[in-house]
């Protein structure tokens, strides 16, 4: 049992990390950014394949995979976002137009083999594959009867210290004031002199860099990187965490992170079978009867 | 607009009239010369989604298979021309894209599709337009001949050239049992996909005799992200053996996070693991995983030499299973075309004669000599093969059909 709740703890920090970038982007912009699973997948790729391809280290390419989401961020923001706002498009629109980015990206993914122009970036089309053996050091203790991976204790390390960082800033720094700004009422912002639309870039810049971190934790963690991780694994889960935390604050998302790992795996333990996302989409339908604005949402209020 | 109305009708009328008649002016001279014709064939694959890791090499084995043929005088003087859609892996997208075919081309038979759910959709599809299907990697049960399950008469036009997991799973737990003797498993098995569901069915029913006590079944989703949970509940019964029926990257990170969390025993499975992908895929943390094949590289039946160099000139890489099934496929169509005496004119009649002249192949394949039973199965030999740890199989031992 021990051993499952440290497995809830580790699958709950991806899910808490990835739903951090959504509820940020949502809290800030009001827009449901459905391409943060896209730049999650390609977090992952884009790591695998400084790694596997072209032999860097580990650890910067991990860093060069981030910054490159990062500026998916903004990718993100001067195509499929800002065009609209101009036009000033109900929220819908943007919606699908990430929809859009976010096919766009996996079809890049999915359809790159050897000779084809993406090559440099991905080989294996629509098939799944995981770092090179040795790429990563990953020592596995046997402590107790549990068994505790490197890399595992590394992703619940940098994930902790990742969500407080942002906390920090989001709470006591200019940029955070002005993003909180922002959030509450976009007009009285531009009033008070915030560049509105350099704090929405900064926003999905922050927002994609931790997207891709999940998601290139999440391939290393669970040796899975294909086109498809984050269309199937984390999508529908984030947004499921997203609201179970309330939308748009970011406690919330991290709570709810943990509590949907929690949830998934207790109820694999107990019921034991593939009921598991069932009762996890249970606890977020009682949550929105009995509580919609979710665990830390603020009716309108206060968001962030 | 609307004056406008019968005008087309009557056009359209005439224009089918027109084709009526020469349709069957075109069958009463039906003569026997396929020289500069083309035999129209279409292939249903998953070549992306979870059986992604088996459509490519399908499809692979096909198209050398009809570059041979053609580069080599065709059948009978006609042109062979695949024309291969991707499923997606999705059941309803598989029948979306058959009923597509069916309907638009002049196609005379149809491959696929990969997965067995799928083919739960597709086949009974083609039976009831009356086209002739040869699935070349699906080993569920209830394929051939009952297309129709749970109605149990017979589908006259589906067939098969893969090894069912009927005959696969018990032939492969026999021989690890004669060798090891263990006393205890535990089932991991996708519960939302019909072939895995199914191959852990054929494990229930099979390690009884064996003397293995299945101390769990571990049920799971298909679309399970994290591996760790299910593999944490199977390894804490500590078995001999951890049996997988799952497809796609499934079995492969199974291992891997059975092995991470200390697990050494032995792994058993079915046809998910036969291909290069899934074993490349497990690395270390395969090697020994042990499955009944429908195929083995080094086979020694006569034409699987040649398969295995064009395959390897061709491609730059071994061939797995799943190519040879789909070569073997598209030269079973290919040898029941050449005695099938089609027409090229009346598509339906064609797509009969070449059924019939199906059910009387009687080939060299990569797979050996080739024949289909009386329920359009495979009796054929049955190759033990393990994981190499990486990315091959070695061969155990092999065992004779019954």
């Amino acid at each position: 049992m021990t051993q499952q709740l440290l497995n809830a703890i580790f699958i709950g920090s991806i899910y808490a990390l990835f739903a951090v970038g959504y509820t940020l982007v949502f809290g800030v912009l009001d827009v449901l950014n459905l391409a943060h699973s896209a730049v999650f997948m390609l977090g992952a790729v884009i790591t695998y394949s400084l790694v596997a391809l072209h032999g860097v280290p580990f650890i910067f390419a991990a860093l060069v995979a981030v910054l490159v989401c990062g500026l998916l961020g903004l990718v993100i923001e001067f195509v499929a976002l800002r065009p609209l706002r101009r036009r000033n498009a109900p929220p819908i629109s943007a919606l699908i137009s990430t929809i859009g980015l976010a096919l766009i990206f996996v079809a890049i993914v999915e359809q790159a083999t050897p000779g084809t122009l993406f090559s440099w970036l991905w080989q294996d089309g629509a098939n799944s594959v995981r770092f090179p053996t040795g790429a990563v050091p990953n020592p596995t203790y046997h402590v107790a009867g549990l068994t505790l991976e490197g890399t595992k204790l590394g992703i619940l390390a940098t994930s902790v210290v990742l969500m407080l960082v942002l906390g920090y800033v989001i709470r006591f720094t200019q940029v955070g004031r002005a993003l909180r700004a922002v959030a509450e009422n976009r007009r009285a912002a531009t009033l008070l002199g915030i560049d509105v639309d350099r704090i929405f870039a900064s926003t999905l810049f922050l927002s994609s860099a931790l997207g891709g971190l999940a998601g290139l934790l999440f391939g290393l963690a669970l040796s899975d990187i294909s086109p498809y991780i984050g269309r199937d694994q984390v999508e529908l889960k984030g947004l499921a965490v997203i609201v179970l935390g309330g939308m748009g604050s970011i406690p919330g998302a991290v709570v709810g992170g943990y509590l949907l790992g929690l949830i998934e795996v207790l109820a694999f333990v107990r019921f034991g079978s593939n009921v598991e996302a069932g009762v996890a989409f249970a606890a977020l339908f009682l949550m929105l009867v009995l509580r919609p604005q979710g665990l830390f949402g603020a009716r309108l209020k206060e968001r962030l | 607009m609307r004056m406008r109305l019968p005008g087309i009708t009557v056009a359209v009328a005439l224009v089918l009239a027109a084709c009526g008649s020469a349709t069957s002016g075109g069958t009463s001279t039906s003569s026997s010369s396929y020289q500069g014709k083309t035999i129209n064939l279409g292939a249903i694959l998953s070549l992306t989604g979870a059986g992604g890791v088996y459509g490519p090499s399908s499809r692979k084995g096909m198209d050398l298979a009809v570059e041979k043929i053609n580069n080599s005088g065709g059948v009978n003087g006609a042109k062979l021309a695949l024309d291969t859609e991707d499923d997606a892996s999705d059941k309803a997208q598989s029948a979306q894209v058959a009923q597509r075919l069916i309907q638009q081309g002049q196609l005379l038979a149809l491959l696929g599709p990969t997965l067995s759910n799928s083919a739960v959709a597709v086949h009974p599809l083609a039976e009831s337009f009356k086209i002739p299907i040869l699935a070349v990697s699906t080993t569920g049960i209830h394929i051939v001949p009952d297309c129709n399950y749970p109605k149990t008469d017979p589908c006259k036009y589906v067939f098969r050239d893969s090894l069912g997991e009927e005959a696969a799973i018990p032939a492969n737990i026999k021989v690890y049992s004669q060798k090891a003797h263990p006393k205890t498993g535990v089932l991991l098995v996708a519960n939302d996909d019909k072939f895995s569901s199914d191959g852990g069915k054929i494990v229930q029913g099979a390690v009884g005799q064996y003397g293995i006590q299945l101390l769990d079944t571990v049920q799971f989703s298909k679309t399970t992200a994290d591996f760790a949970p299910p593999v944490t509940r199977a390894v804490q019964k500590n078995p001999d053996v951890i049996f997988i029926t799952s497809l796609g990257g499934i079995p492969a990170k199974i291992m891997i996070e059975a092995r991470k969390q200390g697990f050494t025993g032995q792994f058993l499975g079915g046809n998910g693991f036969n291909t290069a992908v899934v074993s490349k895929q497990a690395g270390a943390a395969g090697k020994g995983a042990q499955s009944g094949s429908g195929w083995y590289i080094n086979n020694t039946f006569p034409s699987n030499a040649a398969f295995v160099k064009a395959y390897r000139d061709k491609y730059g890489s071994d061939p797995d299973q799943f190519a040879a099934q789909g070569y073997a496929g598209i030269l079973i169509l290919a040898d029941s075309a050449k005695r099938a005496n089609l027409t090229f004119t009346d598509t339906a009649g064609d797509r009969t004669r070449l059924r019939d002249a199906m059910e009387k192949v009687n080939i060299d394949t990569p797979l050996g000599r080739f024949q289909f039973t009386s329920t359009h199965d495979v009796k054929q030999t049955i190759w033990i093969i393990q994981m190499d740890g990486a990315g091959g199989f070695t061969l155990v031992t092999s065992v004779s059909p019954s």
